[in-house]
């Protein structure tokens, strides 16, 4: 009796996955196809023949390529190191030192936090430019930072909620002070909180676009979602090499999912559920 | 000095010294943009200080109230966000309902769902535009060899189809994270509660409407919030796919801003679009939660 709800359940389950799945899997095939593969009509479904010559090629001919992973790397590291810092130390005052004004701060926080980043652009960009901060690792670092720093407050604030004060209170009396407490009580309890908080800022960081594209404009200095997009330029889309280029890009933050999947699930819901 | 704070003062001024740095940086990168757009907006200068700035009022705003492209983007804009939003909806509740049940493989269909929120919408948007290719697609080599199609669909070239193209894939990337956040509400009902229900004979569907439902709209407005946010801000999506095309039936407002500032180099009419849009914006995001305070 209970068989047939069960069936529908799995068939349902499988849809989901392969509509899930198949564009990634679609994505990784056209990557192993060559040339002719990959413009044949009827288009093959299965490469043949099966090839690493776009991967090579990319290593050997488009090393640009691989420096906009290695930029989204550099600027995603940062990125996550400064708000999880910046935003740790800033989540611990306003939830632990009784500020007055913490919770008007952190409905402020929240609200920014909706700005659209294109309304950001027009002030951003000739800020920059007149700072030299254009082209340059710290200047998408600190806007990176600055569009993701709410997000982290607001996590690493619930997290800390769910500690015991009463450690914190013990180590006040002993006389310690409270960047010491943050450095070596708070931090070590709840590190859960800022690894995941961390991995889905980094995430953030890695797909960010339209901050990405305008404040770096030289070529060398793109990062990947933003290199790969204008890779092509005027002419016709070299689809060999984009497959295979946004393969090496997205593997970092499906690896980054697959390994942290309750981590990342934990740290979004709660962080929605605000 | 020290010694002559007492430890209030003392916990005040660590507090503010924690947040100064989180607030210089949020100020800079968040704030004050968006002030500088506003006066950018009733004022003409170039962007390197060659034309020193002088003030001309509404004459951006008054442009812009005149502009074909602008309303058309506004248009867009809507009929995305109304078109893809209900249909992420009722795809994240029919997820998250799927979720909740227990079946073996949970792990990787998890994974399964995961995995379009994690990729970036730039590059899955690639993906897509060369599924939907017209002369070596995967859904047009689908389409015609079952039958389906007795000649190519221009997913992207024709202007009936380029914003349903469009619409899928945002629909496809983003249901997910709806359905995650809907999962948590719905694992946070208390089971006896479906227990009473069973007891009082009601069969699945009023379970759902009578119980789940009611209980799931605090999750679901949130889901809608954080949804409507971003549809209404969309950017690298049309950017990628079509860019705007054909002749701007998917041209969003962040990507017309986009094209007047950077395209045209138009700094003070472009800060007028983009204030335009923060407006709209806001004023979504009040009644939102003008609607979450009357949930209860």
């Amino acid at each position: 009796m209970n068989q047939k709800p069960r069936f529908g359940l799995y068939a349902l389950v499988t849809l989901s996955v392969v509509i899930s799945f198949f564009p990634i899997v679609w994505l990784i095939l056209t990557s192993f196809k060559n040339t002719a593969g990959i413009y044949a009509w009827p288009p093959q479904y299965w490469p043949d023949p099966f090839t690493l010559e776009n991967y090579i090629s990319i290593f050997t001919n488009s090393p640009e390529l691989l420096r906009y992973i290695l930029n989204s790397f550099i600027v995603g590291v940062g990125t996550t190191a400064i708000t999880l810092l910046l935003g740790g130390l800033s989540a611990y005052a306003l939830s632990r030192l009784g500020m007055r004004f913490a919770g008007v701060l952190m409905v402020g926080i929240l609200a920014v936090s909706m700005f659209p980043p294109v309304s950001l652009l027009p002030s951003l960009f000739q800020n920059f430019l007149n700072f030299g901060l254009l082209n340059t690792y710290t200047g998408l670092i600190l806007a990176h930072a600055g569009l993701f720093l709410p997000f982290t407050v607001w996590m690493l604030a619930s997290y800390f909620a769910t500690l015991p004060v009463e450690i914190e209170e013990a180590a006040r009396m002993d006389g310690m002070g409270f960047l010491r407490i943050f450095l070596t009580i708070v931090l070590p309890l709840s590190w859960p909180g800022f690894v995941a908080t961390g991995l889905i800022v980094f995430i953030f960081s890695w797909n960010e676009f339209p901050l990405a594209l305008v404040l770096m404009t030289q070529n060398a200095m793109r990062t990947a979602p933003v290199g790969i997009s204008l890779y092509p330029g005027e002419y016709a889309f070299p689809w060999e090499t984009i497959s295979t280029a946004t393969v090496l890009a997205i593997i970092p933050v499906l690896v980054i999912t697959a390994i942290f999947q309750k981590q990342i699930v934990g740290g979004l819901t709660a962080g929605a559920g605000k | 000095m020290n010694r002559t704070m007492n430890l209030e003062q003392r916990t005040a001024l660590t507090g503010i010294g924690f947040v100064t740095p989180t607030v210089i940086i949020i100020a800079l990168i968040l704030i004050y943009p968006i002030i500088q757009s506003v006066v950018l907006s009733f004022g003409q200068s170039s962007i390197d200080g060659s034309e020193p700035y002088h003030f001309v009022g509404l004459q951006h705003y008054a442009k812009l109230m005149g502009d074909s492209q602008f309303w058309n983007a506004l248009g867009v804009t809507f009929t995305f966000t109304a078109l893809s939003i209900p249909l992420e909806l009722a795809l994240g509740i029919g997820l998250a309902l799927l979720m909740n049940e227990s079946f073996k493989g949970k792990g990787l269909a998890r994974l399964a769902i995961l995995f379009p929120w994690a990729l970036p919408t730039a590059l899955n948007t690639l993906i897509w535009r060369w599924m939907y290719n017209s002369d070596y697609g995967l859904f047009n080599a689908v389409a015609l060899q079952s039958g389906l199609a007795d000649r190519p669909i221009n997913f992207l070239g024709d202007t009936s189809l380029a914003m349903g193209s469009m619409v899928v894939v945002a629909v496809w990337k983003t249901s997910s994270f709806m359905a995650l956040i809907i999962l948590a509400g719905l694992q946070s009902i208390p089971k006896d509660l479906f227990e009473a229900g069973r007891m009082d004979g009601m069969t699945k569907w009023q379970e759902f409407r009578q119980i789940t439902l009611p209980l799931l709209k605090g999750p679901i407005l949130v889901a809608l919030i954080i949804r409507s946010m971003d549809a209404l801000r969309t950017f690298e999506l049309p950017f990628n796919l079509t860019d705007g095309g054909p002749v701007n039936a998917t041209e969003s407002l962040s990507l017309y801003a986009y094209k007047v500032i950077f395209d045209f180099l138009d700094f003070n009419f472009g800060a007028a679009v983009v204030v335009v849009q923060f407006l709209v914006i806001f004023a979504m995001s009040l009644i939102y939660v003008i609607a979450l305070r009357n949930k209860d």
